[in-house]
């Protein structure tokens, strides 16, 4: 039993795996890959309907956050159970009528891999035994509607709708994911057994106010209640499908069934009563009235969606046994009809062309099968008798009528429940009556006709739905509707009959005023205030989001535009400005007692002071030619080889290999960079900015040699060093502490690192234009034609093998002996570039073009797959081994498996370093003559 | 160290020759006339020069017993590399001066633009 439950959520994940696989030609395959999994998952669920029906709640967990109450735990009670087969019936009725209503233009194997995601998220969702499951899988609903709304990515309506809702659901998912925590910490668990037990406790916590706030406005969002509800009509940009499975079993129903799911604990207080129900009440009749004036068949729809929503919410938040069942009850019947009435509309769009009702008119001739089905479906919608709709609107007009206790409500609410359903009469027959009838069609694009007979099938199927269930509610959904409520009601079932005929009473009396006044309304509408010449596009949250999208846009420009305002001299600027001033701050925070030093210094032996001269000449030197950008560069180059000298000088291997390969690596890209600057630079600045200039540097410097004097001064704290030292060899079986340090006891650190340089290696490439561009040579040499040096080209060609080999032997000594894999990388890279500066990049290219993004992901790969190779021996992730395989001929071979580690690492250094010189040295043509080496 | 005493003179000997000629080819860059001339300088001062501190420090590693071969293998790269900076060096002023030059001979390939 646990492993079916498993099963039916895994399939719609798996089947949309297969579908990204899949490619888009092959639309039938798509579709039954697609529909074989929702049918199969809902035959699984279908399995566990005698145990629910037997008030068992079927349920399996797994261990999944480390702390008390956060399993990952899927569960079936009633509510759970119909839902998701809500979800998966008409899930597979989308399916089948998505692959007749897309056209083969359309990615077929796309749409049906996203809807699958959806599918999956949705019915994580519903099954879901643990509030934060459950909110994960809200922002997966979230995201996969986001890529489905935005499905035909040409279109700008499209993606602009897709946006809007992510914005808007995402924002709601925020404050849920709030309002959970708070109830998770209230209730001291995340199991839904634990928090519908919880009701009493949550009730009278103090908390209850923001959490209830906070969860509500998750739901409210995702339901598009008022006034968040201008999203939704957006989203009908998205493929009519789409809009059938979304805004009629699932996306919008996420947020009713977040409010029945954790109504037993959450209702029955006068904050929930008031805000729920007022703000049912308000999106009921907004969304009504606002359907009544849309000429766009979707536009219709959507706003009936919003109306019914609220009308669901409204039910809850009366909160009555009765009001609740009536609620489960609107869900169901919602769903039906809406997704017919939208994969209607959707045949109409297909078969005409056009969704405008000013030019749909008299299709009941040219398409009598969708007529009759739309018809069925929309008097549903409308709560005519004999149909499902009208069995829950009765009930509803019940449940308002109970309202003794609060005198203004009392009468306010059957009211405009009345009122709202008059409306609901009239864009109903609205949507009959313009389409079906009204004279004939207006310059419609293709002539209409009936679609394919699989395309109405699904429709078919619904509307017969709304028959069974108006004819014989209490045979065809009586048990499920028990079953479901139940969990909702938290308690004892109220008595109620499902039947058509409960007498002559009021409720009766207000359906039969609301189809009279309904019908009254549109006439009115049609003949006194020629309807198709009104245009009400309501105004409000959309334009109140645009505008706050536009102001956020407007001031992140002008912040980016303040301190980036590509300047180089500005950014340095700034920045070197904010670390003075951070380091002004540590100087004024109060200093612990200084010890006096205890160790006696180091004096400087005739080394460090010929490698300071040095320094310092330079320097000056730098600084007084520093308008000649190549010699400048030279200077710079000097210091930098002084710098790793001084690493020599402190016995410090590793780092003087690392910091010169390093500066040899920045130096060719600078002299490949000079290539696109004037050889020097004229004097422009103002003397007021130059004497500023100075300051600034002069104070930056001043810091951080007080902050070097300041450490170097202090007694050294109890460091690492001494341990790391001691354990390199038993711990990590390698002598060279430094590597050991990098591939080991830090190599999550590192693992870190190489990520970054190599995602920073592939945008380089990425920003860099692909193609040469010519006309760049600055060189006076080549321009005089001093052309390619033969000796150069075939040096360069005999170094690189060279070069090679003494990466591979930094590599392979690394784990003992000063090198490693980044310093092997490095050497290589440097090589690497060597037959290009050489022999022009246009000849290496001719005869070898290495792919050093590939090197990049397999060097990644690699140190991964080394990690996780540990982890599978239930060691600690990148824990290393020490492997002493006995080879023929060779003998014994010590390994130690952070060697692979560091092959990952010598890998991706060395082809994001190649990667970036290359493409840099192709952009600016230089290599191509030699003239700049 | 268990060197005989004659090592360390062949050692002297090469490590003061090689600094003598490091010295008078730093010498002859910073005193020689024009460009050409003074390219003689460090030309002497890479090859020579370092050449004979390597093979002293060779030469001693060796008698001491520790190896030895990384600097013949320095020694290698040096003098692969050292020349064709010196050339390159001279092609370029060559092409900065080029009205200095006579004519190309036209057959050598070099006629780009």
């Amino acid at each position: 039993m646990p492993l079916q439950l498993l099963a039916a959520l895994a399939l719609p994940w798996l089947a949309a795996l297969a579908l990204f696989a899949l490619p888009n030609g092959r639309r039938n395959t798509a579709a039954a890959i697609a529909g074989g999994a929702t049918l199969l998952a809902a035959a699984l669920l279908a399995m566990q309907g005698p145990a629910v029906f037997a008030g068992d709640v079927p349920h399996v967990s797994w261990p999944w956050l480390p702390f008390e109450g956060a399993d990952f735990g899927l569960r079936v009670d009633g509510l759970a159970w119909t839902f998701a087969l809500l979800v998966l019936g008409i899930g597979a009725l989308v399916v089948l009528y998505a692959r007749y209503y897309l056209s083969a233009d359309d990615p077929m194997a796309r749409f049906y891999a996203l809807f699958m995601v959806f599918m999956g998220a949705m019915l994580g969702l519903v099954l879901a035994d643990n509030l934060l499951l459950l909110v994960v899988f809200w922002e997966l609903t979230s995201i996969s509607s986001f890529l489905l709304i935005g499905y035909w990515q040409d279109r700008a309506d499209a993606r602009r709708g897709a946006r809007l809702s992510l914005t808007i659901t995402a924002l709601g998912g925020l404050a849920l994911l709030g309002g959970v925590l708070l109830l998770g910490n209230i209730v001291g668990s995340f199991q839904l057994d634990a928090v519908l037990a919880a009701g009493e406790v949550v009730r009278a916590h103090p908390w209850y106010a923001p959490t209830l706030v906070l969860i509500l406005l998750g739901a409210f969002s995702k339901s598009a209640q008022f006034p968040l509800h201008f999203w939704l009509p957006q989203a009908m940009a998205a493929p009519t499908p789409v809009s059938a499975y979304l805004h009629s079993a699932t996306l919008v129903k996420a947020g009713v069934f977040l409010i029945a799911r954790l109504h037993p604990t959450l209702a029955g207080t006068d904050l929930w009563f008031y805000v729920v129900s007022l703000t049912g009440l308000a999106t009921l009749v907004t969304g009504a009235y606002i359907a009544m004036f849309q000429h766009d068949l979707k536009g219709l729809l959507a706003y009936s969606t919003i109306s019914h929503l609220g009308l669901i919410t409204l039910l809850f938040g009366l909160s009555t046994p009765l009001a609740t069942v009536a609620g489960v009850f609107h869900i169901l019947n919602h769903a039906i009809f809406k997704a017919s009435l939208f994969m209607a509309a959707g045949v109409i769009d297909h078969e005409t062309g056009s969704r405008d009702m000013r030019r749909l008119h008299g299709l009941h001739k040219y398409m009598p099968l969708t007529a009759v089905l739309a018809i069925v479906a929309s008097a549903a919608m409308a709560g005519v008798p004999l149909l499902n709709g009208f069995l829950s609107k009765e009930m509803f007009f019940a449940e308002t009528l109970q309202l003794d206790a609060r005198p203004l409500l009392s009468v306010a609410i059957p009211l405009l429940a009345t009122v709202a359903a008059a409306f609901s009469v009239a864009y109903s027959l609205r949507f009959i009556h313009d389409v079906f009838w009204n004279g004939e069609p207006v310059a419609l694009p293709q002539n209409p006709h009936d679609p394919p007979f699989w395309m109405l099938v699904p429709i078919g199927t619904l509307a017969m739905l709304c028959l069974l269930v108006g004819i014989l509610p209490a045979l065809i959904v009586g048990p499920v509707l028990a079953v479901t409520a139940a969990p909702v009601v938290g308690g004892a079932l109220p008595d109620y009959s499902l039947s058509i005929w409960h007498g002559f009473n009021l409720p009766l009396l207000m359906s039969v005023l609301a189809l009279f006044v309904g019908v009254a309304l549109y006439v009115m509408l049609q003949r006194l205030f020629r309807l198709h010449d009104l245009v009400h596009l309501p105004r409000g949250g959309r334009e109140i989001f645009d505008a706050t999208v536009a102001a956020a846009v407007r001031a992140a420009r002008a912040l980016t535009d303040l301190l980036v305002n590509g300047s180089v001299q500005r950014s340095v600027l700034l920045i070197t400005l904010a670390a003075l001033v951070l380091g002004l701050f540590t100087l004024l925070a109060p200093q612990p007692a200084t010890a006096p030093l205890t160790a006696a210094a180091t004096s400087a032996g005739p080394v460090a002071w010929t490698l300071w001269l040095l320094t310092l000449c330079s320097l000056a030197a730098l600084i007084a030619r520093h308008r000649e950008r190549l010699e400048a560069l030279v200077y710079l180059g000097v210091v930098g080889l002084a710098v790793s000298l001084t690493f020599g000088a402190l016995s410090a291997p590793d780092l003087l290999l690392t910091q010169l390969l390093v500066e040899v690596a920045s130096i060719l890209l600078l002299l490949l960079a000079l290539n696109f600057l004037p050889q020097r630079s004229s004097r422009t600045d103002p003397p007021r900015r130059r004497w500023r200039d100075a300051g600034l540097a002069l104070g930056a410097g001043v810091g951080i040699s007080t902050l070097v004097y300041a450490v170097l001064s202090r007694p050294r704290p109890d460091s690492l060093a001494p341990w790391f030292l001691e354990n390199s060899v038993p711990g990590a079986f390698g002598t060279n502490a430094v590597n050991v340090i990098l591939v080991d006891f830090r190599a999550f650190d590192t693992l870190g690192e190489i990520t970054v340089l190599g995602l920073a290696a592939v945008l380089v490439a990425a920003l860099l234009p692909h193609t040469k561009t010519a006309g760049n040579i600055k060189s006076p040499g080549a321009a005089a034609g001093a052309g390619r040096s033969l000796m150069l080209e075939i040096t360069s060609r005999v170094m690189l093998p060279l070069t090679a080999l003494v990466a591979v032997w930094f590599f392979l000594r690394g784990h003992n002996l000063p090198g490693g894999g980044f310093i092997g990388g490095l050497v290589l890279a440097i090589g690497l570039l060597l037959p290009s500066l050489g022999s022009g990049v246009d000849w290496v290219e001719q005869r070898s073009t290495p792919r050093f993004e590939a090197w990049i992901g397999w060097g990644l790969a690699c140190a991964t797959v080394t990690g996780l190779v540990s982890l599978a021996l239930e060691h600690p992730f990148l824990t290393s081994a020490y492997l002493a395989p006995v080879l023929p001929v060779i003998d014994k071979v010590p390994i130690a498996t952070a060697m692979f580690f560091d092959l990952g690492v010598f890998l991706t250094v060395a082809g994001a370093a190649a990667l970036a010189l290359t493409r840099l040295g192709r952009l600016s043509g230089a290599p191509h003559d030699g003239g700049r080496t | 160290m268990n060197s005989a005493a004659w090592v360390d003179w062949i050692v002297a000997a090469l490590m003061v020759g090689g600094a003598a000629f490091a010295l008078v080819g730093s010498y002859g860059l910073a005193k020689l006339s024009d460009f050409y001339k003074r390219l003689h300088g460090p030309t002497k001062a890479t090859t020579l020069g370092v050449g004979g501190v390597l093979l002293a420090a060779c030469v001693f590693f060796i008698s001491a017993g520790r190896g030895g071969t990384e600097q013949i293998l320095v020694a290698l790269f040096l003098f692969i590399t050292a020349p064709v900076s010196a050339h390159l060096l001279v092609k370029a002023v060559l092409s900065l001066n080029a009205a200095d030059r006579p004519p190309q001979p036209p057959d050598d390939g070099q006629g780009r633009p």
